[in-house]
């Protein structure tokens, strides 16, 4: 029996195939030539069909290596460590990097650098299970340098906003 | 020759890349050594700096970034059994396995001084074959370039230790990420569903980003930190490597010609080199019930290996532009940056800088050795830093990063879209680095593949007929369609059991 997953993402690769082969081939052509942009989408969306099936089929599932769990509880260097407690909340914490860059760039004009790069790292450091001092900490020093870097130093326009760096 | 040498000389001991050269090791260094931080990314990261230096130094920056984190993986994999790269994943338990039975140093000089061999290895071997073969390429038409950019997207899935349908899936998904926006052949808008941001294209550099950097980060917040590692005194260091080169003269070379080989087959790069490096040290060992309980051979053998593969990773990349590993696809990108266009006539209208290019390979793996060893004295102290006080620095550095390859905020976006996608893919076992040398080599291919057909009027025939294009067709088809026949042959095989 195949994996949910499998069946899910083959489907849904070989809808994209299809719809790649649909677009793909749907544009004009180079004047006065039979090929043109058409022609590649168009093969990579066959071969994404191709894919699709195949993955729903199980064809290649023998050469996948079971997962290797590389945190290794023996030895005395990780003694410490035998109970991996399972992170809770673990959809909303892996939800937290994209969000925060999404963050930024929405707001970074407004707000400008410094505030929002601080938020970022704070939050950041909280969804890791930092504790909140070091967190604050974190938010209030790291912004600076990696501002001191990219602004003065490479000299990338970040926005200035709220709370402008005397450089 | 000679002028052309001291032109180099010129090149790459000035003040500017000299400091490049050191700070991107140190840089290079303390990246690799964190675990879940990959030689990839902390070359990621590097990029939008590059941006703001001249060419010898940009490029400098990368090579010796991505070779020291290539040997600074080795230490956390040494010491917590945690590979500090993927590339030292080969040989972590080993490793480990040493330094449970009391001789961290040994295994750690082992890392240290038969991966600056190796890196030396591989360089003689990038001196030597490049020119050779560019001489070669100088006689390759779109034909041969677009079977070549294809073997080296196969040779990608094949590599990828995963289902190799899922891993041609992923590249293929990455070509179809290459085709939005106008640069196609037609010039017109492709894929971008009206969105002006979507026009030129997606960046390669925040899809690197999102898919190694973001995606990682997302990665830890589903663990628990790792362990913690005791303070530790190291003894000498170096002091039994001397012995070792006498006493497995034939591991090392083996390791480092296997490196090469791998590294100069497109597609395929360090991790890879590792791995079969390690197996072929057991395969020939006179005593390989000796492996995996702390035995120095296969360490020598696959730590040659991988450095080595670094370097050669480059030919490929230097005479085709086309990408050893994904960090040679950084490394294009740079070099398309700072106008040093990979090609056949790079070495003979650009010798000065490809012998920069080469002292710096040289340079990058002699100071290996003593910021290596500082490295190894520091780790412990440096292994001690808390998760949730680098990772966040991530993440910030991403943002930054990405939006200084463009000053556009829409580069964000896209380094959070892969992040997303990235994460996804690597959870189900589909391989990124395939989908990002797919991303990297999309339009190449396409180019190739639509200048062919318009040069022989729509006809395919011309793909085969050439003699060195048949051959690179032939092997790549047969890379193409072997999951397929390995399907049927089990279903044939099978029935055949039962009776």
């Amino acid at each position: 029996m195949r994996d949910r997953s499998d069946l899910l993402g083959g489907g849904l690769i070989a809808a994209l195939g299809l719809a790649a082969f649909w677009g793909g081939s749907s544009l004009p052509p180079v004047p006065g030539q039979n090929v043109g942009p058409n022609v590649f989408p168009a093969v990579i969306g066959i071969g994404l069909v191709l894919c699709g099936l195949a993955i729903i089929f199980g064809i290649g599932d023998s050469f996948e290596e079971p997962p290797k769990i590389v945190v290794s509880t023996d030895g005395r260097e990780s003694e410490d460590v035998h109970a991996v407690t399972p992170v809770r909340f673990v959809l909303l914490r892996t939800a937290v990097p994209p969000l925060l860059l999404i963050f930024y760039a929405l707001t970074v004009d407004r707000l400008g650098f410094i505030p929002v790069a601080a938020i970022m790292i704070f939050i950041s450091c909280i969804a890791l299970g930092g504790p909140i001092k070091r967190a604050l900490m974190l938010g209030a020093i790291a912004p600076i340098f990696v501002h001191l870097i990219f602004a003065k130093l490479l000299r990338v326009p970040l926005p200035h906003g709220l709370l402008p760096m005397p450089w | 020759m000679t002028s052309t040498f001291i032109d180099a000389l010129g090149l790459v001991f000035t003040f500017d890349v000299m400091l490049a050269i050191f700070l991107s090791a140190v840089y290079g260094l303390l990246v690799g050594s964190l675990p879940g931080l990959s030689a990839t990314m902390a070359t990621a990261l590097l990029v939008p700096v590059t941006f703001y230096l001249s060419p010898i130094a940009a490029v400098s920056t990368i090579i010796t970034a991505s070779a020291m984190a290539i040997f600074s993986g080795d230490i956390p994999g040494c010491l917590l059994r945690i590979p500090g790269t993927p590339a030292s994943a080969a040989y972590t338990d080993e490793a480990f396995a040493m330094t449970r039975k009391g001789q961290p140093e040994l295994a750690l000089g082992i890392c240290l001084w038969f991966s600056a061999l190796g890196g030396i290895a591989g360089t003689l071997s990038l001196i030597v074959m490049a020119p050779l073969l560019a001489e070669f390429a100088l006689s390759f038409s779109t034909f041969e370039y677009f079977w070549l950019a294809l073997l080296g997207l196969m040779c990608a899935t094949v590599v990828a230790r995963s289902s190799p349908v899922k891993a041609i899936a992923a590249m293929l998904l990455g070509l179809l990420v290459a085709c939005v926006g106008i640069e196609n052949p037609g010039g017109v808008p492709r894929f971008t569903f009206g969105f002006i941001d979507l026009l030129g294209g997606i960046e390669v550099v925040p899809a690197l980003v999102g898919c190694f950097a973001v995606a990682e980060v997302m990665r830890a917040m589903t663990v628990a930190e790792p362990p913690n590692v005791g303070y530790r005194k190291f003894g000498s260091i170096l002091a039994g490597q001397w012995k070792l080169t006498k006493e497995y003269p034939k591991q090392q070379t083996r390791g480092n010609i296997v490196g090469i080989i791998i590294g100069v087959l497109p597609g395929a790069g360090a991790d890879m080199a590792a791995w079969v490096s390690y197996a072929i040290s057991k395969r020939f060992s006179k005593t390989p019930e000796k492996f995996g309980t702390g035995h120095p051979e296969g360490l020598i053998e696959a730590g040659a290996s991988n450095n080595a593969s670094m370097a050669s990773g480059w030919v490929p990349s230097l005479l085709f532009g086309i990408p050893g590993d994904t960090i040679t696809a950084i490394a294009i990108g740079v070099l398309y940056m700072k106008g040093l266009n990979p090609g056949p006539t790079l070495f003979t209208e650009k010798a000065s800088s490809m012998y920069a290019l080469y002292i710096v390979f040289m340079l990058g793996n002699i100071i290996m050795i003593p910021l290596g060893l500082i490295m190894i004295r520091l780790a412990t102290n440096i292994l001690r830093v808390k998760r949730y006080l680098i990772m966040p620095v991530i993440v910030l550095l991403c943002a930054v990063g990405s939006f200084a390859t463009g000053n556009n905020l829409f580069l964000v976006l896209t380094v959070a879209f892969f992040g997303v996608l990235g994460f996804i893919m690597e959870k189900y076992g589909f391989p990124v680095a395939a989908l990002v040398l797919g991303i990297v080599m999309g339009n190449m291919l396409e180019q190739h593949f639509v200048t062919s057909l318009i040069k022989s009027d729509g006809s395919i025939l011309p793909f085969f007929s050439r003699p060195v294009s048949a051959v690179l067709a032939t092997m790549t088809i047969g890379l193409l369609i072997w999951p397929v026949l390995y399907w049927i042959y089990k279903k044939v095989q099978r029935p055949k059991l039962a009776h």
